[in-house]
């Protein structure tokens, strides 16, 4: 039998998650989260904390809270803000998982006397000789290998994840039959600590507006923006560019920000080719198993929604790496990461600094 | 089980439950029908409002039955809004159905100011007095903190404050069978009492009211206790309350002996193996067995539930909505810096504990502190 703390976070999937640990015949505590101190609308920690309370009652296993917010906030947050002000879109979710929940959270659970932990993520492990893979979710649409590309092997091998091996319609019926009130909450998406608000108004909050102009790549003046840390590379909506000025009528896309003269580069169309590109920088490379792959052919990703492409690594040293698609990417977007693929196998990935042709 | 959390609440003394459940099958009237079964409670309550007028020394006219010490808080601080002196001081380490209720009410137009305490956790009878306006009309100071224990120098206070015609609320929920709580001696013109911090049931409280006019009623509805608390009695509770605060009275000294003995054996038992443990409060002006404690390199939340894991209970800082250990805010208010704040545990012991509990909490303490 194995002591196995399982990270609640109020939601079905580690709702399930327990239930099938239990059903397994594991000793299970359930371990709430909380590393966001904020009391309003948008933090829904103590709803949150009175799901995962009724889940752990239901199951009849003990549920303790633990607050990470300080570690949080000097861990994530503050890079996330740097991202921003340097003008890239950082994924805050998968320091998360590397800092917090992987680090921190591990750690708790292993002094309070866990052997393992466990969490409601869609992903799988498979033990080999010397090293433990982390394979994708079996509900591939549901996969969320990509956050967790940062871990090590100590990490992957020190959680288990039962949900991988089922797909989200399972997992919500399971959950009704079991009497969770939250068999019907909609999955969370976007940033957790910004919730449901618009991320313009959160980061007015931490970062002074810097407003300039937009302008087309072939350097006509169309608008102004508020600041280039609101826009993506590829963003369409909320551009405020009003027609005329072109008979063309496709749609803005945000093709590059200009931070030197603070100006928001637009092209027009979702086929423009300058939206395109093959090749891409990328640093603090991380690999699962600890050593780069082998093989030159690979499958990445360069956002979580996006398909696996294949791809081949041109040059690696330490901690920069190159990489060339086999075909042009939409968008590609300094601060999100590229994640490898070997068929499910999550090989480990980096965080991209530059695109090109 | 051993139970170490006695300040958050007691069990029941069996002879009070016995009581009450009897009640509780037997006497189903309602205290304000005249007819015999109605007669029956209404002589309940009233001798129990006897014994609870009794324990501190009050005229049992003084005396209404509230839902517990929040609701008698309430209730005195939200009468203030309705008199003309619409000004209330207090302190930054008062119980939060005083200092929320405060914040609540000042869209009401009732104005509050909070005076700070010192290292110990001590209210300074001098920053009360240079707190004071035209427009003060009351001091609520609670009689014993249920973080670290400390007593507030109350009856200062209520000499100093009665001088320029102020009236004093004392919340004294910790304090029944801890110490003496006479009302002729603290002259104070509001107290709170809750029964279940003293072996009574949960649910219900009193309120000490010098002199009525000086109170107006907050439930209402009915005219039930003198018209200054609507609602039909919870009349088996009530009869809790008063038979809980008769057995603690009568057997106080003896109370604060075990007390004490438990504290100390405690605190000379961790020295011994735990050197740089913090004691909090001030040490001379304490309520027995009540002991917080930091112990500096340790996260509070880690101890309680290795503790819980030994089937140990105790507490630590104050539990928000979502479950987790926050910097107590009394222990910052006391200057505390967050770091010992959040290694901060509270024991408190009661008649439910014995030597050998407090020896096996011990041990444990040990295992935990020096084998990590």
């Amino acid at each position: 039998m194995t002591r196995i703390a399982v990270g609640m976070s109020g939601g079905v999937d580690s709702a399930v998650a327990a239930s099938l640990l239990i059903d397994q015949g594991h000793d299970v505590e359930g371990l709430f989260m909380k590393n966001w101190e904020e009391e309003s609308e948008y933090c829904s920690a103590e709803q949150d904390y009175k799901a995962a309370l009724q889940v752990c009652d239901v199951l009849g296993i003990p549920l303790r809270s633990v607050n990470f917010a300080k570690e949080y906030w000097d861990r994530v947050f503050q890079h996330f803000l740097d991202e921003y002000k340097n003008g890239r879109t950082p994924n805050p979710d998968i320091l998360c998982n590397t800092e917090i929940k992987f680090k921190e959270f591990l750690k708790y659970a292993i002094e309070l006397g866990a052997d393992k932990i466990a969490t409601g993520h869609y992903v799988r492990n498979r033990k080999r000789k010397r090293e433990t893979q982390l394979l994708k979710g079996l509900d591939t649409g549901k996969d969320q290998s990509y956050f967790l590309y940062g871990l090590n092997q100590y990490q992957i091998s020190s959680a288990v994840y039962p949900i991988g091996e089922l797909e989200k319609p399972d997992v919500r019926r399971r959950a009704k039959q079991l009497g969770f009130e939250n068999y019907n909450k909609k999955d969370s998406v976007g940033i957790c600590f910004i919730g449901e608000r618009n991320i313009k108004d959160f980061l007015q909050q931490y970062i002074p507006e810097k407003p300039g102009i937009i302008i087309t790549s072939d350097g006509k003046i169309v608008g102004e923006h508020d600041g280039l840390m609101y826009y993506t590379l590829g963003q369409r909506k909320g551009l405020g560019i009003g027609g005329g000025y072109s008979d063309d009528e496709s749609a803005w896309y945000v093709l590059n920000k200009d931070l030197v003269n603070n100006e928001l580069i637009v092209v027009q169309g979702h086929d423009h080719s300058g939206l395109y590109q093959k090749c891409l920088t990328a640093s603090a490379v991380h690999w699962i198993s600890g050593t780069a792959p082998n093989q030159e052919k690979l499958n990445a990703k360069i956002r979580y929604r996006a398909k696996d492409t294949s791809c081949k690594i041109t040059d690696l040293n330490m901690n920069e790496i190159s990489v060339k698609f086999d075909e042009a990417q939409f968008a590609i977007s300094p601060g999100q990461s590229i994640v490898f693929y070997d068929g499910d196998e999550c090989l480990g990935g980096a965080v991209i600094d530059s695109s090109s042709n | 089980m051993y139970y170490f959390d006695h300040s958050a609440t007691t069990p029941v003394q069996p002879a009070v439950l016995d009581l009450m459940n009897s009640f509780q099958s037997n006497v189903y009237g309602n205290p304000s029908s005249v007819h015999s079964q109605g007669r029956k409670a209404r002589s309940i309550i009233e001798n129990a409002r006897k014994q609870v007028a009794q324990s501190i020394q009050a005229s049992p006219n003084q005396i209404i039955f509230t839902s517990g010490g929040t609701e008698a808080n309430n209730q005195v601080l939200w009468s203030m809004v309705q008199k003309e002196t619409k000004h209330v001081i207090s302190n930054v380490i008062e119980h939060p159905a005083v200092i929320k209720v405060l914040q609540f009410l000042e869209p009401f137009g009732l104005e509050h100011t909070l005076v700070p305490v010192n290292k110990n956790g001590l209210v300074s009878v001098k920053d009360v007095e240079n707190a004071i306006l035209d427009e003060t009309g009351l001091i609520s100071v609670m009689l014993g903190n249920n973080e670290m224990g400390t007593i507030q120098p109350v009856k200062e206070i209520v000499e100093m404050a009665h001088e320029k015609g102020i009236l004093i609320h004392t919340d004294a929920v910790q304090c029944l069978g801890k110490m003496e709580v006479d009302v002729l001696e603290l002259d104070v013109d509001f107290l709170s009492l809750s029964a279940h911090k003293f072996y009574g049931p949960k649910g219900i409280g009193i309120l000490y009211i010098k002199q009525k006019e000086t109170l107006s009623s907050f439930m209402i509805g009915g005219n039930q206790e003198s018209g200054l608390r609507a609602g039909t009695e919870n009349v088996a509770s009530i009869a809790g309350i008063g038979f809980a605060a008769e057995l603690i009275t009568t057997e106080l000294d003896q109370h604060i002996d075990q007390l004490n003995q438990f504290e100390s054996q405690f605190k000379s038992g961790l020295k011994a193996f735990f050197p740089n443990a913090v004691f909090n409060g001030d040490p001379s002006n304490t309520i027995p067995g009540l002991v917080s404690v930091s112990f500096p390199g340790h996260r509070s939340d880690i101890l309680l539930a290795k503790l819980d894991k030994a089937n140990m209970a105790v507490s630590s800082g104050s539990a928000c909505g979502s479950g987790d250990v926050k910097p107590s805010t009394v222990l910052s208010a006391m200057g505390i810096d967050d770091d010992i704040n959040i290694s901060t545990l509270r024991f408190s012991f009661g008649s439910s504990n014995t030597i050998g509990q407090v020896d096996s909490l011990l041990a444990e303490l040990k295992s935990i502190l020096t084998n990590r």
